[in-house]
């Protein structure tokens, strides 16, 4: 009996061993385990033996029956990877895969957002805070607080837009903000208002927002953006100026770029300053490597926009002390700088505002 | 205000071995940025830009001057050379002039009358006035041209025989007057502007801006009125712009000139017609001059210049600088005291001025670059705000296939909604299409998909202000997102998906919307019960939407709220009901939900014809739901469905 058990199991082994299909496992599951298998058949025969003998032979017999299962589950899982791994190499093969893909939607942001971002994390990393303040404001916020003599040809109505709206008594007339530099009355005044007795003023604005001016034309759009830094406190120097702007020309545009101020003019501030770039396509040189002269600069410089330290009539008609302190002011066009980055040569300043998806979908 | 100066004329003024190059890199740095030079005819011509505070340096000696006086700074020698000026030569015969003025008009008027041969300049002049962008015409012109670009003040000649009577009388002009100036165009008068009559009243010069074609120099021309005026800078600039003639004379008399100055224009004219057009002086010297120029002291702290400029620059330093450049120092040890000549005391006014005139010269360059101190005052800086949440929505309809546009804020009246003379209105547009301020973006972006129709699927939105009236306090600035949607078979839940996605991923709950009771396609949302925005159907391929920013900002949050996860399984199942098709689906989700809080969320499955399935999901926190549990729950929420929409479940 014991012999014939042990037979039985090797024989069953080695047929499940040699199948290859689990309808074949099925059957030799059938064959040995089944109501009439011959496993069962030999389990029925064993009320035959001497009763001493029945315990020995269960045991076994129900071992034999615990490895012939297992041999099928085995070989059934074993199959299954098999199959998958023809499966899976028979379908790749087949796989076109130069074919596009199932791409999920993407849209794309205007490039005046893309730089609007940019440029508020570089100044955020040193301090900066972002406001926005309104783009129709009172001749008070926009000229007269920042030392617009009365008679400055920006605030007659061949530059500036003005609102069909009665003038306040105060304040003035209404016109579509200029400039962002309108933020820094607002900035100031509510910081000379509210910040408490004993501290010390301190300032970092980035006002970033929406200007206008009558003026179209192929660098000139009527509708802008403009980013305003303004920087006041104690000791608030050119020196600290200059810093900050390095900082940002060297962060916007790259290591290679630097950057250098001028002499200029601006009514609120003094002294001031026209900030230039070095020219990314000449690196400053002001001739190409063949020899040819840069068309895109001036004498290896692009001019950025105005800065200056900040008007002691502006830091008095806001309210501020200046005596105890200084400040210094920035206000760049956000079109200005993003067409001087490179790669981003836009001829006419007016297609970014043209909406032609064939252009918006480049970014 | 750009001037062309050749730098062999400018090195008639400056002594100085600087290289051309050399020069306009140390003038940019701390003057007057030279823009470009050109190679001319073994020349060199500069192209200067001069700021507008600066009309002292529109000519050959204001920018010698300043070389001379910034040069050395560089350790380079330069010294300027002055126009020599003699007295000039009086007349033996006299003809009659006679010239009234009016000091509210004109701070000072110098006249002469000359005999002259006209004829062309010399080689020297015209070259000169040619590479400065100035047409030679005669020598007699010429000349006012010349002392025009050499000493900065403009200068003017009559032909004395065309002046009626040989009597100016300047005055103001009145509405409605008409002239003809020089170049032959006709222009009527805004009232207010300076002129001179002549002795039978017509007019004859429009002082400061342009000659006039009937007292004009011409071919026959033997006798001149040499005349140079100095006025109220502020009619100048009005006469300009509103008669639309920018002439360099206009443009220099608008920002106010030196009446001293004008002295040494004036006799250098004279000495020039004696030199090269046989000039001969034939009348007194006029000079009304009832408007003085006057200098000014600014006085100033040592301590204060370090403080601006960031650095310690030495007192000798800062003095030696100021008096290159023509002002006159007195100090103590901490302060300075310094006159300012009648030629800068326009815009020379304060310490700060007097600093920049000093860290200019001593070079920006040489200042360090710092970044500012954080300060001693402790401000919160929060993450989450209005921008956070802006990028955040961008960022989502970006990846969720939408472009983002940027378009004007204001429309024409066509694209103005609403009435009229409610709107927000541009006084003096630059164009019709942008005279209103806009009160919604939609009509802007429909322009947009208008503009790109060739675009089947076109996914567009906006963040921008619209703008409304608020009686005479400035007009509120609302921002508003505005999103629209051209797909064929577009359905509006295209549209109500994404608002939904939104808010969902800006934490905001409570979101409904409920159809406009007045119809026309209009839905409009509400977080809770504050009005959101609208979704309008336009067409079956169009839609769109508009939600207010500071609606969404009251409403957006970052807070997160954790929830134990639930340790026993959930039980799905699927209702199928048939429902009338009044019924709305969001009562019967509503319905379905109170019937019990073991239900933890009820969606609609699918809708076919007259049914629709719900996708309800029951659940316990402490234990396992029993078959039993469930079945007494949907019996509730059949009886409801019945008794409330009379509904059939299938």
């Amino acid at each position: 009996m014991e012999n014939e058990l042990i037979g039985l199991k090797n024989n069953a082994v080695s047929l499940i061993l040699e199948a290859t299909t689990p309808q074949e496992l099925e059957e030799i599951r059938v064959q040995f385990l089944g109501r009439s298998g011959t496993l069962t058949f030999a389990m029925k025969e064993m009320a035959k033996l001497p009763k001493e003998q029945r315990p020995e032979m269960g045991v076994l017999a129900n071992e034999v029956k615990a490895v012939i299962e297992q041999a099928i589950e085995n070989a059934k899982a074993s199959l299954r990877t098999r199959h998958k791994e023809k499966f899976v190499s028979e379908k790749l093969n087949k796989i076109d895969v130069t074919e596009p893909g199932n791409k999920p939607s993407l849209g794309h942001l205007h490039l005046i957002t893309q730089a609007i971002e940019e440029i508020t994390t570089i100044f955020e990393r040193i301090g900066f805070a972002r406001v926005r303040y309104p783009e129709i404001e009172w001749d008070w916020y926009a000229f007269a607080a920042l030392n617009f003599p009365q008679n400055h040809p920006a605030r007659d109505d061949w530059e500036t837009f003005f609102i069909d709206q009665k003038p306040d008594v105060k304040k003035g007339p209404v016109v579509l903000t200029p400039h962002t530099s309108s933020g820094q009355i607002r900035e100031m005044s509510s910081e000379a208002r509210s910040h408490t007795a004993g501290e010390n003023i301190n300032i970092r604005m980035l006002n970033i927002g929406k200007c206008y001016r009558r003026q179209s034309d192929v660098s000139h759009t009527p509708m802008f953006h403009q980013f305003e830094g303004l920087v006041v406190g104690k000791d608030i120097s050119i020196s600290h100026l200059k810093g900050t702007l390095d900082y940002f020309v060297r962060s916007y545009f790259g290591e290679k770029r630097i950057s250098r101020i001028r002499p200029y003019h601006f009514q609120f501030t003094e002294p001031s300053f026209e900030v230039d770039v070095s020219c990314g396509i000449c690196l400053g040189k002001a001739r190409l490597p063949d020899g040819q002269g840069c068309k895109l600069c001036k004498a290896g410089w692009l001019e950025m926009g105005g800065a200056g330290m900040v008007h002691p009539n502006v830091l008095k008609n806001t309210g501020i002390d200046s005596i105890k302190y200084t400040g210094f002011a920035f206000g760049w066009g956000v079109e200005r700088v993003l067409m001087m980055k490179e790669g981003i040569e836009i001829d006419d300043l007016r297609t970014l505002y043209s909406n032609k998806m064939e252009f918006l979908e480049q970014f | 205000m750009n001037i062309k100066i050749l730098d062999s004329w400018l090195r008639e003024f400056v002594d100085t071995r600087a290289k051309p190059k050399d020069l306009a890199e140390m003038l940019s740095l701390t003057s007057v940025s030279i823009e470009k030079i050109e190679e001319v005819a073994k020349d060199f011509n500069y192209d200067i830009e001069v700021t507008t505070n600066r009309p002292d340096l529109m000519s050959v000696t204001g920018i010698a001057k300043e070389a001379a006086a910034v040069l050395p700074e560089f350790g380079i020698l330069a010294r300027y050379n002055p126009l020599k000026l003699n007295k000039p030569i009086p007349a033996t015969k006299k003809e009659p002039i006679s010239i009234t003025s009016d000091p509210k008009l004109v701070n000072r008027i110098l006249a002469v009358v000359m005999e002259v041969d006209l004829k062309p300049s010399p080689l020297l002049i015209r070259n000169r006035l040619e590479a400065t962008d100035i047409r030679s015409l005669n020598n007699i012109v010429d000349v006012t041209n010349y002392v025009m670009r050499t000493i900065g003040h403009p200068a003017h000649v009559f032909d004395y025989d065309r002046i009626e009577d040989s009597k100016l009388l300047i005055r103001e002009s009145k509405k409605g007057e008409t002239i003809v100036t020089l170049d032959g165009k006709t222009h009527v008068l805004f009232g207010g502007d300076i002129v001179a009559e002549d002795g039978s009243g017509k007019i004859v010069d429009l002082l400061g801006i342009m000659g006039l074609e009937n007292s004009v120099v011409g071919d026959n021309t033997k006798r001149i009125l040499y005349f140079l005026d100095n006025n109220d800078p502020h009619r100048i600039r009005k006469t300009s712009m509103e008669q639309e003639i920018r002439t360099d004379a206009a443009q220099l008399n608008e920002k106010g000139l030196d009446p001293e100055l004008m002295h040494d224009a004036f006799i250098y004219g004279i000495q020039l017609f004696e030199e090269i057009a046989g000039g001969k002086i034939i009348s007194d010297i006029i000079d009304i001059y009832p408007n003085k120029a006057e200098t000014r002291v600014v006085s100033l702290s040592f301590d204060k210049i370090q403080r601006v400029i960031g650095i310690p620059v030495a007192l000798k330093t800062a003095k030696d600088i100021l008096i290159r450049l023509g002002f006159m120092v007195t100090n103590t040890e901490t302060t300075l005291s310094v006159t300012v000549p009648t030629i800068r005391s326009g815009e020379v006014t304060i310490e700060e001025d007097i600093i920049e005139e000093i860290a200019r010269v001593y070079g920006y360059h040489k200042i360090p670059s710092k970044l500012p101190p954080f300060g001693d005052t402790v401000h919160a800086s929060p993450l989450v705000n209005e921008f956070y949440f802006e990028h955040k929505l961008k960022r989502a309809l970006v990846y969720w296939g939408f472009t983002e546009t940027y378009t004007y804020s204001f429309v024409s009246e066509d694209m103005y909604e609403g009435p009229i003379e409610q709107a927000v209105k541009v006084q003096n547009p630059l164009t019709f299409d942008w005279a209103y301020m806009r009160k919604t973006l939609i009509p802007s972006l429909l322009k947009v998909v208008e503009e790109n129709k060739t675009y089947q699927t076109l996914k567009i939105f906006e963040l921008s202000n619209v703008y409304e009236k608020k009686g005479n306090d400035l007009p509120t600035e609302i921002l508003r997102l505005a999103i629209v949607i051209k797909k064929e078979n577009l359905s509006f839940f295209d549209m109500k998906g994404v608002i939904e996605q939104l808010a969902s991923d800006l934490g905001i709950e409570k979101l409904s919307f409920q159809p406009l009771s007045t119809g026309g396609g209009e839905t409009q949302i509400y977080i809770g019960k504050d009005l959101f925005g609208q979704i309008e159907i336009l067409d079956t391929n169009l839609i769109n939407a508009e939600l207010s920013f500071p609606m969404l900002l009251r409403h957006a949050t970052t807070k997160k709220i954790y929830t134990p996860m639930s340790k026993f399984p959930p039980v799905i199942e699927d209702m199928t009901l048939i429902l009338d098709e009044e019924v709305k689906t969001g009562d019967v989700i509503d319905e379905i939900t109170k019937q019990n809080p073991l239900i933890k969320r009820v969606s609609l499955l699918d809708k076919y014809q007259d049914t629709r399935t719900f996708h309800i999901i029951y659940q316990h926190k402490e234990k396992n739901l029993t078959d039993q549990d469930v079945a007494e729950i949907r019996i509730h929420i059949m009886d409801a469905v019945k008794k409330k929409f009379h509904a059939k479940v299938k």
